[in-house]
């Protein structure tokens, strides 16, 4: 546990030096460099000055893909543990407040305002993360045919659910295209990151609640 | 489970297992020998051999259906 700890504190110790060496560059550009790489710019000539803003951008570039490395590392390590254990994964339920990051699709309505840019609204998907609470209260599960059977059973009614409000989504876009065709595009990015949303949630949410609540289970067929 | 009646946790006592080591022979939680026990759930074929053979005891004996 205190081997874990130090790994992530070490990780925030790097993440923090490189903010202040990003911090630190952008404020040597904007003073003795012109802002030349902080402002957009059309033309690039190489500068000595710019080394300081260079070494800097380069460090986050080798800080993200060390921290991409080591996603990646985790979840094969945590796929190969499912396969050598036939236990789920191992996961906190506070992973569960990775949901809000859903809200970062309200900003759709502002991009959307103002340039026509509908992409944000793909966050909405992200509301889907909600689901890790329920994943992370089964977590560490020996998978057996029960689990399965309930894990089988809760996937079939989410993505039944999720096809559904899919359908209904594009009868209503295809009703709507003559008289407000712009809006098509936005309603259906919308709609369909949540429904994305709603599926990962309720596939998690349904298996635990078959998992633990006897009167949901014996409801099933 | 209508019709279904579940005679393991007989068996099982006879057998002087607990649920848990019962899971542990057979390879399942103890949560899932819990609902057998209470005929809330109808075992796969593969299940209801090992449990017959962990408790010595006839599948037919253990699981009855009417």
């Amino acid at each position: 546990m205190n081997e874990k700890n130090t790994r992530w504190q070490t990780l925030a110790l790097l993440g923090a030096l490189c903010a202040a060496a990003t911090a630190a560059a952008v404020w040597y550009d904007l003073t003795y460099n012109g802002g030349k790489l902080v402002y957009p710019m059309h033309s690039y000539a190489f500068a000595p000055t710019d080394i300081p803003m260079l070494l800097a951008v380069a460090l986050d570039v080798v800080y993200a893909l060390y921290l991409a490395f080591l996603l990646v590392c985790g979840i094969r390590a945590q796929r190969e543990r499912v396969l050598r254990t036939n236990r789920t994964r191992r996961l906190s339920p506070k992973f569960g407040v990775l949901g809000f990051l859903g809200f970062l699709g309200f900003v759709g309505f502002w991009s959307y305002g103002t340039w026509g840019d509908a992409t944000p609204f793909v966050f909405f998907g992200f509301f889907g993360f909600f689901g890790f609470f329920f994943e992370g209260k089964m977590s560490n599960t020996l998978m057996d045919e029960r689990y399965k059977e309930n894990a089988v059973r809760a996937g079939l009614k989410a993505y039944r659910t999720g096809f559904s409000i899919i359908v209904v989504l594009l009868i209503v876009a295809g009703q709507s295209s003559r008289s407000r065709a712009e809006l098509i595009a936005p309603v259906l990015i919308a709609g369909i990151a949540l429904t994305v949303a709603l599926t990962m949630f309720l596939s998690e949410y349904l298996l635990y609640r078959y998992d633990h609540d006897d009167a949901a289970a014996l409801e099933e067929p | 489970m209508e019709g279904f009646t579940c005679n393991l946790k007989t068996y099982r006592l006879l057998k002087g297992l607990t649920q848990g080591e019962l899971a542990e022979l057979v390879g399942v939680r103890r949560e899932t020998i819990m609902r057998l026990e209470k005929a809330q759930y109808n075992p796969s074929l593969k299940l209801a051999i090992d449990i017959s053979r962990a408790v010595g005891a006839g599948i037919e004996e253990i699981f009855v259906f009417e």
